[in-house]
């Protein structure tokens, strides 16, 4: 069985798996090991997302407004980021 | 490739309203850092001026309250690593506190064995005992000019960010490093020529903190992207506080001359008087400090965020001011009017490194536009 990573580190791991991904992306994919944290609320993880984004480790890709009128970004990274997050954040 | 649909008016007006808030919101938090830490300076200083620690630095001779004469090495060196090892214990235990409540230690512990705990880890030796006993000693050598000059760590952390991670170095931000300079120049001429022979060195002292600081705000900040900002500072603060008390005060006793254990009898005594309620004060507002000037580095770049936090340089002084020269009544904490200036200068030339005053125009005309 594969080791559960810190919260922070299972998200960005996420981006090097996917093409691109929204929050809710995330949130689905992570619930099933990470829904009893309490950081794994949505705002945080839009906050995490946006975080990231701003130190380059991952890059929006575009965005438009979900069901509920909020907006929703997709991001993505690219190989150099990638390799970053692979360096950090080994398998 | 995928059919993208252009988001509407009304979707890109939201995008740039969340956008304008984060930002904002990273404003807010580093500035609110810098607010921090002048609480925790001046609960520390307060804390270093009563009970025990007067007899430590204001009896003749100054002795322990188990009797033990006291050096003048002990009293500058040792009990100013003493002073910063309580602080950050008691901000490490409010730091594992606060992980405990929001569920985050499990991950905090997970994190310390990663690449990037490690690189906090070294940060935390670095910006921990090192940089903050130099910022302690600076302060009881030199007094609350140590603040200001601590507060050169955004143009180290500039420096260091062009050398480690090739980051914007231009004519603007070096001009900006010089008007610090400046600053420090305008400051130090009130005090070199005091009769306090301690001022330069305590100078000369607190600048090791700026350039510890200044790279653990450059090294560290790139490492907390990836690390949840109060896991980061909960290994900063605990790293720092064990090794200041396991590896600091050992060394500073046998440098003194004295029996290795004097500097942990010491903490004995500084934890069993009643002034430890200083430091539990000031740990608080160092873990709330750095836990934001981590995060708002993190969410507004480290540039700006670090630009922010050094206005300590002036919430230092006054806070000094307000809480142990107004509210405790203690004399020698009202600055110079130069030394008010010349913290104003170094904000100013602070700014020059983070950001292009013009552009908050540039942003104003845009945003009437």
């Amino acid at each position: 069985m594969a080791k559960k990573l810190p919260l922070n580190y299972a998200i960005l791991k996420y981006f090097t798996t996917v093409g691109e991904a929204c929050a809710d992306d995330v949130i689905d994919a992570l619930k099933g090991d990470y829904a009893n944290y309490k950081a794994f609320k949505k705002p945080a993880i839009v906050e995490a997302l946006m975080t990231a984004k701003a130190n380059g480790l991952i890059d929006e890709t575009r965005f438009d407004e979900d069901a509920n009128g909020d907006v929703r970004i997709y991001y993505a990274t690219d190989p150099d980021s990638a390799a970053v997050i692979k360096k950090y954040i080994p398998d | 490739m995928a059919n993208v649909a252009v988001p509407s008016a009304g979707v890109v007006a939201k995008k740039k309203k969340m956008d304008s808030s984060f930002f904002k919101k990273g404003i807010f938090t580093a500035f609110i850092s810098g607010v921090a830490y002048g609480l925790y300076t001046a609960f520390m200083t307060l804390g270093m001026a009563k009970g025990v620690w007067a007899d430590y630095f204001y009896a003749s001779p100054a002795k322990s309250t188990s009797g033990i004469a006291l050096s003048a090495f002990v009293v500058t060196y040792l009990l100013g690593s003493l002073g910063s090892a309580l602080n950050d214990t008691c901000s490490g235990i409010w730091c594992v506190i606060i992980a405990l409540v929001k569920g985050k230690f499990g991950d905090y512990v997970k994190t310390l064995n990663s690449r990037a705990g490690r690189i906090l880890i070294l940060c935390a030796i670095i910006g921990g005992p090192i940089a903050s006993s130099a910022y302690v000693i600076g302060l009881q050598m030199a007094g609350s000019i140590a603040v200001p000059i601590s507060a050169l760590c955004p143009a180290v952390g500039a420096i260091l960010g062009r050398i480690f991670y090739k980051q914007e170095l231009n004519l603007r931000m070096i001009f900006g490093i010089l008007i610090c300079v400046v600053a420090t120049f305008m400051i130090g001429s009130t005090t070199l020529g005091d009769t306090n022979k301690n001022a330069f060195w305590g100078i000369v002292i607190a600048f090791i903190s700026a350039v510890g600081w200044g790279f653990e705000g450059c090294v560290g900040g790139y490492a907390t992207c990836m690390v949840d900002f109060e896991i980061s500072i909960t290994i900063r603060q605990v790293t720092s506080g064990i090794s200041n008390l396991i590896i600091l005060l050992p060394l500073w006793s046998l440098l003194a001359g004295e029996n290795i254990t004097l500097g942990w009898r010491l903490a004995g005594e500084a934890i069993s008087n009643w002034t430890i309620i200083f430091f539990i004060v000031s740990g608080f507002f160092a873990q709330y400090s750095y836990a934001r000037w981590y995060k708002g580095n993190s969410m507004c770049g480290a540039a700006l965020g670090m630009a922010l936090n050094g206005m300590f340089s002036f919430w230092g002084p006054f806070c000094c001011w307000i809480i142990i020269g107004l509210i405790a009544g203690i004399d020698g904490y009202a600055l110079a009017p130069i030394q008010w200036a010349a913290a104003i200068v170094m904000i100013i030339g602070i700014f020059f490194i983070a950001m292009n005053p013009l552009d908050l125009f540039r942003k104003k005309n845009t945003e009437e536009a």
